[in-house]
């Protein structure tokens, strides 16, 4: 028998009848997770095609009686999504581009430019990795509104390149990286600012789209925050609008109600299902380091 | 980890100030636009935090110093004593409900040969979910004429409240949440467990051990440090929770979902106090510092 083809069974547990049990145990373990995880979104999507009287029948029947597709269309013109959706675009984009320039910017600086006390400097930034965020989440508000930024895109935006737990991915990105293609670059007579730009953030493209995809699902997931900053219907991002308007709303039809979940879900699962390969890395990368 | 920065580059002490200036002058300019947005936006609000926790915050006529009023009215708040038992109460449910799956599934998972990948998109899939698609679809769930109690009515069982029965609404809680997150640490577990040499299990075997012990003395061990890693940071994570306390039931029934957390929330967006809101923030800070010197001190020793 191979190694590389054994985990912690063999292939000889398989033929064990005291291993047979456990196996099964697992397998039925596995088979009640994979059910327990679809059943719901199962669901939700099934949910939103069905009639009033199908999705308030008890028990409830997991498929459509007959599909109604116009949920969806009724769903559409309950509130106004696509600017919703374009909000949560905007804090999406503004974030990146900050986290990107500020972020990155400095990341760089302390892992390729040899900078006298590098290392105090990287600890001014980590340690606020220490601080709880709820311990400052109300100062945090009060500050925003003495820096006069309520209800304003850049109260998104500006705190984003606030982050050391991002800073903390570029920076050890960054430090993977061979200083001899930097050091030629200076020898040519590259600037640091070239170095940056044409060399180091190109190089950073898989960590820049594991940390797009994580700044895209907070935009697209935050609602308690938005609905503190932002006033004004037109406002909103996504999940602040669909909290405030389809989940606390009352007397909203039950089936609209799932189609509108449904059309917000799907955006994210979409991207999750094509972009998987970065979010699992950045998993890795994140999880050991908190 | 500054070790390849630091391997290259011509010693740093050489030269008059002038020069210095002139040489680390311009890569110092990167740094300036995170430094600002770092004491913006996170310094400033931490420092302002203990400042207001001494002072009636009000925004028409002003600060004023109150002393340490705030903190008296935190500890003369009988139902502060309630929140932080709820706190306790959620963090306990949260170990004992959840902190478990993930283990289990990363050592079941990884034994899986064919077609891994999708049990692991399929684990992680709530992840991605907005949060509040799940509370609208956990709250139909969770329904007196939901599923879960027709299924419970099937098996011949009387109903559950899951949201208005104090006795079980925050366990509910703690069980969407499990079901939304564990996928996240179930997967750093997963890698860490498949990261094992399979040369371990053979050699065991070889020895004689079973399935179970090679569990209990080869891959457990193997995640020992990871597991108190991350126990630490669920202990963190869930002693500030209030998001879905306050999505699903706004700390109801009967306060029997009030946090800490929801607590502070309430002080400051409820009853627009914000110097006493500060002043729970600064208490929590002080406990919670604790934790995170232990965190800090175990993800060191993860990282070799």
């Amino acid at each position: 028998m191979k190694l590389a083809e054994r985990g912690i069974l063999s292939s000889h547990d398989y033929h064990r009848h005291s291993t047979r049990a456990l196996i099964a145990v697992m397998t039925l373990a596995i088979a009640a997770m994979s059910f327990s995880m679809l059943y719901p979104i199962a669901v939700t999507f099934l949910n939103s095609f069905k009639s009033v009287v199908d999705v308030n029948s008890f028990p409830p029947k997991l498929l459509p009686r007959e599909w109604i597709w116009s949920n969806f269309r009724e769903g559409w013109n309950f509130l106004k999504l696509p600017i919703f959706m374009r909000n949560s675009f905007y804090i999406f984009a503004g974030s990146l581009v900050v986290t990107v320039l500020a972020v990155g910017g400095a990341a760089f600086a302390l892992s390729k430019l040899n900078l006298p006390y590098r290392k105090a400097i990287f600890f001014f930034f980590l340690m606020t990795l220490f601080i709880p965020p709820s311990t400052y989440i109300v100062p945090n508000f009060v500050n925003l509104k003495d820096l006069g930024l309520m209800n304003s895109y850049f109260a998104f935006w500006l705190p984003a390149g606030a982050s050391a737990f991002n800073m903390l991915l570029l920076k050890s990105f960054f430090d993977g990286i061979n200083n001899e293609i930097f050091e030629a670059s200076r020898i040519d007579g590259a600037s640091n600012w070239y170095g940056f730009t044409r060399i180091a953030l190109p190089l950073a493209l898989p960590i820049i789209s594991t940390l797009a995809i994580f700044l895209f699902s907070s935009a697209w997931n935050d609602w308690f925050w938005p609905s503190l900053v932002m006033h004004g219907d037109n406002h909103y991002p996504v999940s602040t609008a669909i909290y405030k308007q389809v989940i606390a709303a009352r007397g909203l039809k039950l089936n609209v109600k799932f189609a509108i979940l449904t059309m917000v879900a799907i955006p994210p699962m979409i991207i999750f299902l094509v972009f998987q390969r970065f979010i699992m890395r950045g998993l890795h990368l994140g999880g050991v380091k908190g | 980890m500054n070790n390849a920065a630091a391997s290259a580059g011509p010693p740093e002490n050489t030269g008059s100030m002038l020069s210095r200036i002139k040489k680390y002058g311009p890569g110092y300019l990167f740094l300036v636009p995170a430094v600002v947005l770092f004491v913006l936006f996170l310094w400033l609000p931490i420092v302002k935090g203990i400042l207001f926790s001494f002072e009636n915050v009000d925004f028409v006529k002003g600060n004023s110093f109150v002393g340490l009023d705030n903190y008296r009215t935190v500890f003369q708040d009988d139902t502060i004593g309630e929140s932080i038992k709820n706190t306790l109460y959620y963090m306990f449910l949260c170990l004992v409900i959840g902190f478990w799956v993930p283990i289990l599934f990363a050592v079941a998972i990884s034994e899986i040969r064919r077609f891994q990948g999708v049990f692991r998109v399929m684990a992680y899939l709530p992840n991605v979910i907005p949060i509040v698609v799940l509370y609208g679809l956990w709250r139909w769930i969770y329904d007196p004429v939901g599923p879960i109690n027709a299924a419970l009515q099937w098996l011949g069982l009387d109903p559950v409240m899951f949201m208005t029965d104090p006795r079980w609404s925050m366990a509910s809680l703690v069980i969407m949440e499990t079901w939304q997150s564990f996928g996240s640490a179930m997967l750093i577990y997963l890698a860490a467990v498949l990261s094992i040499p399979k040369d371990w299990y053979e050699a065991a075997e070889i020895d004689g051990a079973g399935v179970w012990a090679r569990i209990r003395h080869i891959t457990l061990p193997s995640i020992k440090g990871l597991i108190g890693l991350l126990l630490i940071m669920q202990l963190i994570a869930t002693s500030q929770g209030y998001q879905s306390q306050l999505a699903m039931l706004d700390g109801g029934p009967v306060n029997a979902t009030m946090t800490y957390g929801l607590k502070i929330v309430k002080y400051a967006f409820t009853s627009q106090n914000y110097g006493v809101a500060s002043a729970m923030g600064v208490l929590m800070f002080i406990v919670l510092g604790v934790l995170a010197v232990i965190q800090f001190r175990l993800s060191n020793r993860e990282d070799g």
